[in-house]
């Protein structure tokens, strides 16, 4: 994924000496390169105040310039669309904080100026997987995310976002494919981001 | 006259003009001048809940001031931002200066809100309720498994069913983005922070302006140097431009004019006493004018300045006359030439405070205070050539023939001559001209017309409005009812009327209380709603249950439900949650009248928003078209005041010299006046209120100069000069006003130009049969 190793090379330029320089440089080469990519996930949210996960599953696609479509198939079916200045689901435009819409897409390979801004990084390496744990070093971040830990090999593979709450969400990315082009209808989707 | 006493009628003058500056050292401390447009209106004119709703509206529009920081990152943006809220704090202009917007205060009007919330319900949840609420429960499972769902159901343990998530999210239609508590906008290619602020006042006095728009300035430099762009508008900006710029074109023609004045003068008499004389006189004029305005109406406005002090030019007649007659005789002083020209010049004061009085007369204050404000400045000025001038130009005489007087004697001479000659094709042409163009000529009150703010200003404004699309229009409708529960009747329905309208596109947004506020009776059946479709039916039970709450939670929420049956929150209670500008909205309950205004962003379709007049209780207020419409009110009793004043002096005219030569004089007048409205309309130049005082300028100075070559006799070659001195320096002073970008100051400029020139031309064709030999 380009995106991710373009992160890691940022990281590698602004990490402050977390995250061994080697190390970084070596996840990020070992990562594909192209500017779609589009799988399925699996998603398990664990909110302290109910007794068991909700799970969904869908698919994405992510498009360097233009921003992550998730797309919910189960239990119910619903879209989001995110870019870096908007961000849109079935009750239209959203008021979440520009912080968790940022950090969500370019969890995905997005915005790393707000992933790097905002996070301190530590990256271990067991080849040929790797995991990057960011923590926030924003105060207003901090009171929603405690870490955020990413792992993969040549792929991003699985995601987990421990909430300040106590609430813990955990994704995982299947049957990844990198498309040249993307399909009609997701074009369609992404052009309703656009003003 | 016949007690020609110097000294004595030199010091009554003295010691009035030390009356007025006693007077005036005391008025004039106070803070005296009135700018805003507004005050020129009569209060009579709206009824005053509508008054009230105007003034509030203004009150909060006027003040406001949009600044947006823009750089190619949001961090550079809210670095430019910051250092400009510093700057703005600094300057003492604002009362408020927000640029983080605190998440402490909707964390508060989250915990009062809340006890409320089955009471609360937004327009979307409550038609869901009603049509099939297992949507909710969908639309719940949506937003709980989307990546994002934390934000919205933060709060699921106490408040399970999102409803009252749905209604405070609701309470702000415009999602915004913030970052570190700023809101951050994104567009044209930059990303924009926002600093929104309150001025002190909601009128500006013109140095405040002056300073303001020196802030503006300097600010956006220092964010263009950072490499960024700031971006402000506000009502403010406006008016300091509009102020700026008459300012600064009155001081350019006032220096261009004053200089052509002293040449002129210097080159006829060699000599500035003339000078002196005639600035003296129109001087104390405005002085006396001021100081007695002032202590009659407490405040007066600028424009009342500007008119009146035109208007005080008449006065100029009769200081040019008085010198121009030394001219007449070569043993000439000041008695013989007082006493000649004392007769005319009484007429034409007379006919003019006539004609001043008129406007007196009219129920706009604006007119009321030019009336007073230049009769009493040209009384004083006509006083001060009477009673000062005979001391004052003991010795005058002229050993020269200026080249002036050739010129003016020759043209006396010989242009009567040839008008009587060519009288038949040059009063059909005149006549043709005429008609012409009053029928071309086409009022134009539309009050923006009169405006004419600069490009860079408008641009800043428009590109605001694209990317902050909030605030409101000038147009709003004012909502009313006997009491709360018939206010929030009509309102609602003035409402759903504009939603309607908005899925039309024909508005951008609206925003009114009631949107947010459930009256009594609706809270009620909010609650009634929720409890047959979520709790009875046991909906929201099974839903729980599905999801996987507790079952201690399941049953502590119906127990929470069953207990709020009773709630209602109190308007003056939501009020007090409520941001400032919703707050704003409500007018208030007075002897048996509940009020509210409902505000507009973005009209597209006027007319479709007006065209809602049917709803009861509910009134369209549009200022603009409303003072438009004054405009053309009053164009038209100003027009009739005209015609009054033509009236009385013509009457008076008339009594003295007998209907024959009131005609004859009032002819100059006539002429004058009728080419001046023909070449509006030929040139297609604005035709508003204004030009009226315009025309009231070329009615005195007509007036005079046929008064003066009426009464001429034997001396109409002083006439004639005195006559074209005035109109040279009367045209130097107003007529240059004509090269003015300001439509108002243009409009008046071109007007007595166009009639100055006319009197001129046509005065020395009256008195000729009289004296010809």
């Amino acid at each position: 994924m380009i995106l991710l190793k373009a992160l890691l090379l940022y990281l590698l330029a602004f990490g402050q000496g977390i995250a061994g320089e080697a190390v970084l440089t070596e996840i990020a080469e070992r990562l594909a390169k192209t500017p779609i990519a589009h799988g399925d996930f699996h998603q398990q949210k664990h909110l302290k105040v109910l007794q068991k996960p909700l799970i969904s599953t869908g698919t994405f696609t992510y498009h360097q310039n233009k921003g992550v479509i998730w797309k919910t198939l189960t239990p119910v079916a619903s879209l989001l669309l995110v870019n870096e200045s908007k961000l849109l689901t079935g009750q239209g435009e959203q008021a979440v904080p520009a912080a968790f819409g940022k950090v969500f897409k370019a969890m995905l390979g997005g915005d790393i100026a707000a992933l790097t801004e905002g996070f301190s990084v530590n990256a271990t390496d067991q080849k040929p997987s790797w995991q990057l744990e960011l923590t926030p070093k924003d105060d207003m971040l901090k009171r929603i995310i405690s870490t955020m830990v990413l792992s993969g090999d040549t792929e991003l593979r699985a995601l987990e976002i421990q909430e300040a709450g106590g609430n813990v969400t955990r994704i995982s990315f299947d049957n990844i494919t990198h498309p040249a082009q993307l399909t009609g209808e997701q074009e369609a989707d992404f052009e309703r981001l656009s003003p | 006259m016949n007690v020609y006493h110097p000294k004595l009628t030199a010091g009554l003058w003295l010691a009035g003009m030390l009356l007025i500056c006693i007077l005036g050292s005391q008025a004039l401390t106070k803070d005296w001048l009135e700018t805003s447009f507004l005050a020129l209106l009569p209060t009579s004119e709206q009824q005053p809940e509508v008054a009230k709703a105007i003034r509030q509206h203004n009150d909060l529009n006027n003040r406001k001031m949009i600044w947006l920081a823009g750089a190619a990152t949001s961090r550079e943006a809210i670095g430019h931002a910051q250092k400009l809220k510093q700057r703005l704090e600094q300057s003492g202009l604002f009362s408020k200066v927000t640029l983080e917007f605190s998440a402490q205060q909707y964390a508060g009007q989250y915990r009062q809100l809340f006890p409320y919330r089955y009471q609360l319900l937004d327009q979307k949840t409550r038609e869901m309720l009603v049509k099939n609420p297992e949507d909710l429960i969908r639309q719940n499972l949506e937003i709980l498994n989307s990546p994002i769902g934390q934000m919205q159901a933060a709060d699921l343990e106490r408040d399970p069913s999102m409803i009252f998530g749905r209604y405070f999210s609701a309470q702000n239609p415009v999602k915004l983005n913030l970052e570190q508590g700023i809101v951050v906008l994104s567009g044209q290619q930059r990303f924009w922070a926002l600093v929104l602020t309150d001025l002190r006042d909601d009128k500006l006095q013109l140095d405040k302006l002056e300073i303001l728009s020196g802030l503006v300035d300097s600010a956006s430099e220092q964010v263009k140097t950072a490499g960024g762009e700031l971006l402000v508008s506000g009502m403010a900006l406006f008016t300091a431009h509009g102020a700026e710029s008459a300012k600064q074109e009155i001081s350019t023609v006032g220096i261009g004019s004053s200089l052509g004045i002293i040449v002129l003068l210097w080159a006829t008499f060699r000599s500035v006493r003339p000078l002196l004389l005639s600035s003296l006189a129109i001087g104390s004029g405005l002085l006396a004018g001021l100081v007695i305005s002032v202590l009659f109406f407490g405040k007066i406005h600028i424009l009342t300045l500007v008119f009146g002090a035109s208007l005080i030019g008449v006065a100029d007649d009769y200081a040019q006359h008085f010198l121009c007659d030394s001219f007449g005789e070569h043993d000439w002083d000041p008695r013989k030439g007082l006493k000649f020209i004392l007769p005319g010049m009484a007429l034409g004061l007379a006919s003019n405070l006539l004609s001043y009085a008129g406007l007196g007369f009219s129920p706009f204050p604006g007119l009321q205070e030019v009336a007073l404000f230049s009769a009493i400045g040209l009384l004083v000025a006509w006083l001060t050539v009477v009673l000062l001038f005979p001391l004052l130009l003991t010795g005058f005489t002229f050993g020269h023939d200026p080249a002036i007087l050739k010129l003016t004697t020759y043209w006396e001479e010989h242009w009567p001559l040839w008008v009587a000659k060519n009288r038949r094709w040059l009063g059909l042409t005149l006549a043709v001209f005429i008609a012409g163009g009053l029928w071309i000529l086409t009022p134009q009150d539309d009050v923006r017309l009169l405006q004419s703010p600069p490009a860079d200003l408008l641009r800043s404004a428009d590109k605001i409005r694209q990317l902050f699309p909030m605030s409101p229009d000038n147009q709003f409708f004012l909502v009313s009812g006997k009491d709360q529960a018939e206010w929030h009747q009509n309102e609602q329905k003035l409402l759903m009327r504009l939603e309607a309208l908005k899925q039309q596109k024909a508005l951008a947004a609206y925003e009114g209380l009631s949107r947010y506020w459930p009256d009594a009776n609706r809270q009620l059946q909010n609650y009634q709603l929720l409890q047959q479709k979520l709790y009875d039916s046991g909906l929201l039970e099974r839903y729980m249950a599905d999801l996987g709450f507790d079952q201690t939670i399941v049953q502590a929420e119906h127990k929470q439900f069953a207990e709020a049956e009773h709630k209602s929150l109190p308007l003056s209670e939501w009020l007090a949650t409520a941001d400032e500008s919703k707050r704003q909205l409500w007018l208030g309950c007075d002897s048996g009248r509940c009020q509210s205004t409902v505000t507009l962003t973005g009209i597209n379709d006027i007319n479709a928003l007006s065209a809602i007049q049917d709803l009861p209780g509910v009134a369209w207020v549009d200022q603009v078209e409303s003072i438009s419409a004054l405009f053309a009110r009053y164009r038209i009793r100003a027009s009739v005041l005209l015609l009054v004043a033509f009236g009385l002096a013509s009457l008076g005219l008339g009594v003295k010299f007998g209907w024959r030569g009131g005609i004859t004089i009032m002819s100059v007048p006539v002429v004058a006046l009728a080419v001046s409205l023909a070449m509006l309309g030929w040139f297609g130049q604005l035709f508003s209120l204004f030009n009226l005082f315009a025309l009231l300028l070329v009615l005195g100075i007509g007036v005079d100069y046929g008064l003066f070559f009426f009464m001429a006799g034997d001396r109409r070659v002083s006439t004639s000069l005195g006559v074209t001195l005035s109109a040279l320096t009367t045209l130097l002073a107003f007529g240059l006003l004509a090269v003015s970008s300001t439509e108002i100051v243009h409009a008046f400029g071109f007007t007595v130009t166009a009639g100055i020139i006319t009197a001129l031309l046509s005065a020395p064709l009256i008195g000729l049969k009289e004296n010809k030999k």
